[in-house]
């Protein structure tokens, strides 16, 4: 069953705070009936909102105390760290293009580009014993079963190397296969991460690709590294085999027995609360765009009237403030043309970075002072509107 | 960031976060602990309270975030969070305060001390700050607790029933409320709980079913005069102390900056070697994967086996102190000389010994007495084995009677002495006193207390207009025999004795 998943992120409310109930209590986790039965899971559903609520899911109700693997492939989709910018991260003009959605997961670290050709891995683990190596470990074990020459490197990030690649390789980088973040609680750990087995890497490398220099934000940059498919280190690699390589790789190391438990969007899942409620709050606007940390995006444009340099400061997705300051100005009119600049500027204010309506700020600007500051703060404004939706 | 805490002037905290004496109620420091997987700082994404709410101990906190983990930290105690320290988006060391966090307290101070010599005994005060940035919980809770030990001259210590109690399981509420109505968790365990855990039920069970023990019978008041005996060891430093009259003594005071070496002890606490560690507890896991052997080739040496009196959980200041106390030793051969006895009727010039190694010998402060056990060739200890000596030292005094035989303290004690005055209270200057036997000189060490230094070495505006920085400081109080030692001698040995006590990185370069 395929889900629609576009953005269903809400203009409405504009002045909504964020929400300090997005760090979750275990009093506030919503409630479930159901109850994991095996410490291998494999979800056959390529929903990602499912396989994040089952991964979350998963790690606050499985016993603290023993070990778990979740595996799992997304159809085409970007997913962003707990703490990135969107905007900074995402390509979004070239993602709405192509139809191809981003999501915020609830684990640290960079962003990643999923499609069927990339198998994601989940390793679970009691807090106690959380040892970032030896879970990477598990799946270097895996890669070298499989005939690739998979390594960690010193950022336990997982690498290929080998002969075939020097001929493609130039100085001694070798390349990554697979990215990796975690989430640490109380009780309990997680690593996870991607394996690029047979990724459109082209894809990856223009939805990823975003050139705002003057963006300057807090949160975690994406640490960009030059990455490669498993396939060309060995043709033969499947996601099915992936899959059972890291399968008995875990078996090994945990001295486990479980069979897989294979899920999929069941009704029995889908009507459960606690996915339900995960897998709504994951598109929306909180979670979405209203866990961004801040930051300040400087833009510069000549207009045919003027120079105008706009700085815009935005927190958790709200617009802080934004200034317009104009110089250079070629007409007469240019105080009367800052004023209304100036009004642009107060009434963006508390309004929702990239999803203010036209209306919200034009309307009756045109009665303060004239058609032509009309146009002008027209063309000004349509110019800002394209910036923060890029 | 704002450092201004207004409660400072009311309750007299000192910045270490350490307990505020008699008030019902106390403001802890919760700093962030060491989150291991070597992180040294993370970003504060989201708190998950505000300021003046109240808290239950595990109650998620804050969210923060390292490279690239995501951690959220709960709550160690139940209390209320009175400010934040670090705002949401910026950057906290391991080790930095996190927010203030009051905690309703009982009476009992922390520390009665009946003595009021110089002499003191060898724990030191760091313990406690340490204490409170480990409290990582975690599925044990014992491990939450600031462990509640009282000073062995406490009259109120009960030695005997401090050791089971700690190995109950409670969370921090339960042992609070136990405590308040002076329950022993020991006699309830094991409660109902998950895991034997102690729940409040049972301590309330517990209560219902004891009767009310008596008041405890009050001393009868003293009507006269009352004539008592010194004791053996308290006329032992009788006859030292007359004695020292002999020794002319100058007096030294300075302070040293332990902040290096406080940044340092992270690391040194994740990496004590597996047979320094308390047998019951489980050691970080190595980084090297189970499946490499390194006993494969040729059998990897055995460590020595250390007595579990001597394994400890945490590095302090004080083996950091004496190692590079012994290190100084050996680059002044002056200070590893003592007088050499002469027979009574020798009309000889006086001589000095100089020995090959630094021996120092530690003033100990038991429930028995004032003891002098040494620690002969202290140079040839690595960190870690000066902490466990000392550590295995304080337990033999601690026993009752003294577990410290002659072969502890040998006739031929050490050249320089040390004693850990800061233990006991914030005094500042203490003058300690040199006696026959000591060596040629005797240091206090104070208690390591955070302050604001505008020296020249830090004076510097920055972005945020702060200037200056704020340092962790250690007073140290020298009594030297003036007989073999000049001032300016003992000022250069003290120099050189900062040099490394200020720059710990060089004991790399030292290091056999």
């Amino acid at each position: 069953m395929f889900v629609s998943f576009r953005h269903v992120a809400s203009v409405l409310g504009a002045r909504s705070k964020p929400s300090t109930a997005l760090v979750r209590t275990s009093a506030s986790l919503p409630s479930t009936s159901l109850r994991p039965q095996s410490a291998i899971y494999v979800s056959t559903s390529t929903n990602p909102y499912f396989n994040l609520t089952l991964e979350d899911w998963l790690f606050r109700q499985y016993p603290a105390h023993a070990p778990l693997l979740l595996l799992y492939r997304d159809s085409p989709c970007i997913v962003i760290g707990r703490n990135q910018n969107p905007w900074k991260e995402v390509n979004l003009r070239v993602a709405r293009e192509r139809n191809v959605p981003w999501i915020r997961r609830r684990s640290g670290g960079g962003t990643v580009f999923h499609d069927l050709g990339n198998t994601n891995y989940s390793i679970h683990v009691p807090r106690t014993s959380f040892d970032r190596a030896k879970t990477a470990n598990i799946v270097v074990r895996a890669l070298r079963a499989l005939g690739a020459e998979g390594y960690a490197n010193e950022r336990n990030d997982i690498c290929v190397g080998g002969k075939k690649m020097a001929a493609v390789l130039t100085s001694a980088c070798d390349r990554h296969v697979s990215g990796a973040a975690y989430k640490i609680v109380s009780g309990r750990a997680y690593h996870h991460g991607t394996m690029l087995i047979s990724t459109r890497l082209d894809t990856l490398r223009d939805l990823l690709r975003v050139d705002k220099p003057t963006m300057n934000a807090k949160g975690v940059e994406s640490v960009r590294s030059p990455v490669c498919n498993l396939v060309e280190a060995n043709p033969r690699i499947t996601h099915e085999a992936f899959v059972e390589a890291v399968i008995a790789s875990f078996r090994e190391e945990y001295d486990v027995d479980d069979e897989p438990c294979m899920v999929e969007e069941t009704p029995e899942y889908v009507g459960d609360e606690y996915f339900k409620s995960g897998m709504a709050e994951l598109p929306g606007w909180e979670w979405a765009y209203g866990q961004t940390p801040e930051f300040e995006y400087v833009l510069k444009k000549k207009f045919g009237w003027g120079d105008v340099t706009s700085t815009i400061r935005s927190k958790h997705g709200i617009i802080l403030s934004s200034t317009s300051t104009l110089a250079a100005a070629t007409t007469a009119s240019s105080t009367n043309i800052q004023a209304t600049l100036d009004e642009l500027g107060r009434r963006l204010e508390g309004k929702r970075y990239g999803f203010v309506q036209d209306a919200e700020v034009l309307s009756d600007l045109e009665y303060r002072s004239g058609d032509v500051a009309q146009s002008e703060a027209g063309e000004l404004w349509r110019w800002l509107k394209a910036e923060m939706s890029a | 960031m704002n450092v201004e805490i207004p409660y400072f002037a009311r309750h007299q905290l000192s910045p270490g976060g350490t307990w505020i004496s008699s008030r019902q109620k106390s403001l802890r420091t919760f700093k962030l602990a060491d989150i291991g997987e070597g992180i040294t700082e993370c970003e504060i994404i989201r708190w998950a309270v505000k300021e003046q709410s109240a808290v239950q101990s595990f109650d998620p906190l804050c969210e923060v975030q390292s490279d690239k983990a995501s951690v959220e930290i709960t709550s160690p105690y139940d209390g209320v969070i009175k400010q934040f320290l670090v705002g949401e988006g910026e950057v906290a060391k391991v080790g930095q305060g996190l927010c203030l966090i009051e905690v309703a307290e009982d009476d009992t101070t922390h520390v009665e001390s009946t003595e009021t010599t110089g002499q003191s005994p060898v724990k030191t005060p760091v313990q406690v700050t340490h204490d409170v940035a480990e409290d990582t919980p975690t599925e044990a809770p014992p491990s939450v607790n600031v462990p509640l030990r009282k000073h062995p001259l406490d009259p109120t210590n009960d030695l005997s029933g401090t050791a089971t109690t700690d190995h109950v399981l409670a969370t921090p509420s339960v042992r609070h409320f136990a405590r308040q109505h002076g329950v022993d968790l020991a006699a309830i365990a094991p409660g109902s709980g998950r895991d034997g855990r102690v729940e409040k039920k049972d301590v309330e069970a517990f209560i219902s079913k004891v009767p009310v023990p008596d008041e405890v019978e009050t001393a009868s008041r003293q009507q006269e005069d009352v004539v008592v005996d010194l004791g053996r060891t308290r006329h032992g430093m009788w006859k030292a102390m007359v004695q020292s009259l002999e020794i002319p003594q100058f007096g030294y005071s300075t302070s040293l900056d332990l902040t290096r070496i406080h940044g340092l002890l992270p690391t040194l606490n994740a990496h004590i070697p597996a047979h320094f560690l308390p047998s019951a507890s489980t050691p970080s896991s190595p980084r090297i994967s189970h499946m490499v052997n390194p006993s494969a080739l040729y059998p990897v040496p055995q460590p020595p086996s250390v007595p579990e009196s001597g394994r400890f959980t945490k590095m302090t200041y004080l083996p950091f102190l004496l190692k590079t106390l012994a290190i100084s030793m050996m680059e002044w051969p002056l200070f590893r000389a003592s007088i050499t006895p002469a027979p009574a009727q020798d009309t000889n010039k006086p001589t000095l010994t100089i020995r090959p190694t630094a021996d120092l010998t530690l003033a100990l402060s038991t429930p028995t007495g004032l003891y002098t056990p040494t620690i002969p060739s202290a140079q040839s200890f690595s960190l870690h084995a000066l902490a466990s000596r000392v550590t295995h030292l304080a337990y033999l005094g601690r026993q009752v009677p003294c577990g410290l035989t002659v072969k502890d303290m040998p006739r031929r004690g050490g050249t320089i002495s040390v004693s850990n005055v800061g233990a006991i209270g914030k005094g500042e200057g203490a003058s300690p006193v040199l006696v026959p036997g000591g060596g040629v000189a005797i240091v206090a060490i104070g208690r390591a207390k955070w302050v604001w230094d505008v020296s020249d070495e830090f004076y510097r505006p920055n972005d945020d207009g702060m200037e200056g920085e704020r340092r962790l400081k250690i007073d140290v109080s020298w009594s030297v025999d003036h007989r073999v030692v000049e001032g300016a001698e003992l000022a250069a040995f003290v120099e050189t004795w900062r040099g490394w006590v200020e720059n710990p990185e060089r004991l790399i370069a030292v290091a056999t």
